[in-house]
């Protein structure tokens, strides 16, 4: 069994969970005043997810810090924001990410093969002044690596021989940063909106105020100058806002606001911003499909937003307006829309 | 209509259903086929008839006979309902496929036997259609594609490097996991089909696609980097550390000085790089990648280098890799354009492969047809043509290739 100190470290793994268990304590328990402590770590290990992107490591007390995690991911499931979900697995791995730098790298493999499951050999290699300490399967390197978008994590620019790529010590631990991520992204995800006895509750309650407060500095809130929100139709509208709350959209929703994006003049760059940091699609990914739909891949035709009919088959229209009445396509919309805006501020008398 | 169309439809047709009725027991089913999805083109011309899947190789057969398409395909994935509507299907998985295809890649040949035409007025050239008509601008042309001994030539050519690389640097064991194609026209399919690659993601397999075509390569992390000190350097030969200096020692070795300022270097580098050629090029034989920085710049060694690569990189289909719900051709059974078989090709085999006289499906015989207009047909060692517009006797395999390719039709 793993120790106590370990599971601290490393709350995420399958033994430190096994851990958790084997204390046995309800969530009744937890409200009970003997452990405050473990309520105000895990209180703060969310609001430095919000404040800062990365948890501190507070080792000092194992069996607290070990026992805020499962704590704290409940705050996050009970909070329900998406977007604060992927914040803060962010901040947990990276949290972890510098705790691994310290290990010794049969630590380091031991955690990556038998909790991930990577097909990791250790080797030590002087290439080009790097020491090369691992040897990863290109497959698990890709599963992790291929979201990057810095030159040297291309495969094309790693140096791989037979099926396995060579990486450095902190090249591995960022590699299983990603994993770690993925892996309380997963812890959390499940039961929404959950409803916690009072003493919890408050704290949740406490913690969604502070994410309020900082919702448009860390979302990204500012919007693009030359793309008028106030000139988008209802539905697109409404997809904007919901993406921007971290409402889970349909593929036919999300294609229509991003080709309805891309054709309104945003700039690519600022898109893929936009839904990146409001949802926890990858970035490369995301970057992928949206230079897709913009023309720039694939068959290089530029897709435009589906028609009025088509979403409103797909469910997409959303309450339509006296201006709807005249229009077949939203983009059709958006123009009129604009030219009534731009005309309204030139009627403006000058001061 | 009075005339009988070009192509001989009913014929052709007829013929496959021979073909399959005789045959059609050398066509296995690809592994886990009730994962697969199958996909048919039929001579009338009825667009896919897709979503189809089959329980085992016996229920397979028995469909090409009752149907004998012009086109089989499956899918590389798997998948939990193969015969539901997309997005249902439930997506378990993918091979790694790649496809090789002629028509990407310029070759001299093509000159000779393949033509375009305006369609708006009427143009015409040969080779590739150009990027718009010189004649009125527009850019739809009608295609008449051809192919040769030498475009095959070229194909297989790329197949064995995109080999290459899958064996020495992903590792990937001939035979086992590695499996090859003819694909029945101008070029090679290769399958991978191993427990790592199934689950690969999109994104994992543009990484893929982007190595094997040295797309993104950066100088910086292939040796030419002066920051860097200690270790081993010199002799690292693996993976695209090796090819990327023999594609830039091949590459300056051969350029000719109009060559080298046609990239765009800089008036000063491409002196730079001209005035000091044999240096770098004895630097890069030594492989001491590092010290060439010291003649030629880092960004200008980049930009040789993008375009030296392409020598050594494959030349593979990147949409067809990255799609993984693509259909794919099934080994042993007919291609509508051309009447000669997909098929399986040993990897040790390739090199002596010859798909003209290999892949042939129809022979013994002869043929009476008339020929609208075609380029020399050389198959299974006997050429006939040029043709235009004449009536002539020819064996089975140049005539049926004729007729699949819509250029004749059976004289009556
Ligand atoms: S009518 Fe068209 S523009 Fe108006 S809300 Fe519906 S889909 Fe949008
Ligand atoms: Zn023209
Ligand atoms: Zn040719």
């Amino acid at each position: 069994m793993i120790s106590e100190r370990e599971a601290a470290k490393y709350p995420f793994l399958s033994e430190a969970a096994r851990l958790v268990d084997m204390l046995d304590l309800t969530l009744d328990d937890l409200a009970e005043p003997v452990h405050a402590k473990v309520l105000d770590r895990a209180e703060g290990r969310v609001s430095e997810a919000i404040l800062k992107g990365k948890a501190s490591a507070n080792l000092g007390d194992s069996l607290t810090e070990l026992l805020s995690f499962p704590v704290a991911n409940m705050f996050i499931t009970a909070l329900g924001e998406r977007f604060l979900d992927r914040r803060y697995a962010l901040s947990e791995a990276v949290r972890a990410y510098e705790l691994l730098n310290d290990e010794s790298e049969a630590r380091v493999a031991k955690m990556a093969r038998t909790e991930f499951q990577w097909d990791l050999r250790l080797v030590r290699e002087l290439l080009d002044g790097r020491l090369y300490r691992f040897e990863l399967h290109f497959n698990d390197f890709l599963g992790n690596a291929a979201a990057f978008r810095e030159p040297k994590w291309k495969l094309v620019n790693r140096l791989m021989r037979d099926g396995y790529v060579l990486l450095t010590n902190p090249e591995t631990t960022r590699l299983l940063q990603e994993e770690i991520r993925r892996r309380i992204g997963g812890l959390i995800s499940k039961h929404r909106g959950l409803r916690l006895p009072e003493p919890l509750q408050a704290r949740v309650d406490r913690l969604g105020r502070t994410f309020e407060e900082n919702r448009s500095s860390i979302t990204g809130g500012d919007l693009p100058t030359d793309v008028l929100v106030e000139g988008f139709p209802p539905c697109m509208r409404y997809a904007f806002e919901g993406l921007m709350a971290g409402r889970r959209a349909g593929h036919m929703e999300r294609f229509a606001l991003t080709s309805f994006l891309i054709n309104a003049g945003m700039d690519i760059d600022e898109i893929v911003k936009l839904f990146v940091s409001v949802t926890d699609f990858d970035e490369q990914f995301t970057r992928y499909q949206i230079e897709h739909i913009a023309g720039l891949r694939g068959g290089r035709t530029r897709y435009t937003p589906p028609s009025c009919s088509t979403l409103r088959t797909h469910g997409v229209c959303h309450n339509p307006d006296s201006l709807c009445k005249r229009v077949k396509h939203p983009l059709s919309y958006y123009r009129i829309k604009i030219q009534d805006i731009r005309g309204k501020q030139e009627d403006k008398p000058a001061e | 209509m009075v005339e009988q169309d070009w192509g001989s439809v009913q014929f052709v047709a007829e013929q496959f259903r021979r073909y399959y009725a005789l045959n059609v027991s050398s066509v296995e089913a690809p592994s886990e086929i009730r994962q697969r999805e199958f996909g048919f083109l039929s001579f009338e011309d009825r667009g896919m008839f897709r979503h189809k899947g089959f329980d085992d190789a016996q229920h397979l057969r028995h469909y090409l006979v009752d149907y004998a398409p012009s086109h089989t395909y499956y899918s590389s994935a798997y998948y939990e309902a193969p015969e539901a509507a997309m997005e249902f299907k439930g997506w378990q998985g993918a091979d790694l496929v790649f496809d090789i295809d002629a028509d990407h890649f310029s070759i001299p040949c093509q000159e000779d036997h393949d033509r375009w035409r305006c369609r708006t007025c009427g143009e015409e050239g040969t080779g590739h259609p150009p990027e718009s008509c010189p004649g009125c601008g527009k850019a739809a042309f009608i295609e008449e594609n051809w192919l040769c001994p030498q475009c095959l030539e070229a194909a297989k050519y790329e197949a064995q490097k995109l080999l290459d690389i899958l064996i020495q640097d992903f590792g990937f064991t001939p035979s086992r996991e590695l499996t090859v194609n003819f694909s029945g026209n101008r070029g090679y399919h290769v399958h991978v089909r191993s427990a790592s690659v199934k689950k690969l993601n999109q994104l994992a397999r543009r990484e893929i696609v982007d190595y094997i075509m040295g797309t993104g390569i950066n100088a910086e992390f292939q040796g030419f980097n002066q920051g860097l000190r200690g270790g081993r350097y010199i002799s690292l030969q693996e993976g695209w550390r090796g090819r990327s200096v023999r594609a830039l020692y091949d590459f300056i070795a051969d350029a000719s000085p109009e060559v080298v300022e046609d990239l765009g270097l800089g008036k000063a580098a491409a002196r730079k790089l001209l005035k000091n050629r044999e240096t770098i090029l004895g630097l890069l034989m030594e492989r001491r990648p590092r010290n060439v920085v010291k003649y030629v710049d880092l960004k200008s060694i980049g930009m040789l280098m993008e375009v030296a690569v392409q020598e050594q990189a494959a030349a593979i289909d990147t949409v067809v890799t990255t799609d993984i719900h693509r259909l794919i051709r099934l080994p042993n059974t007919l291609h509508g354009k051309s009447g000669w078989l997909t098929q399986e090709v040993p990897i040790d085999d390739l090199a002596d492969y010859d798909p003209l006289s290999s892949a042939v499906a129809f022979t013994g015989g002869t043929l009476n047809i008339h020929i609208k207009r075609a380029p020399e047909i050389f198959i299974a060692g006997e050429t006939y043509g040029p043709f235009e517009d004449e009536r002539t006797e020819l064996p089975m395999a140049h005539a049926m290739f004729l007729l699949c390719r819509k250029a004749a039709k059976v004289a009556s």
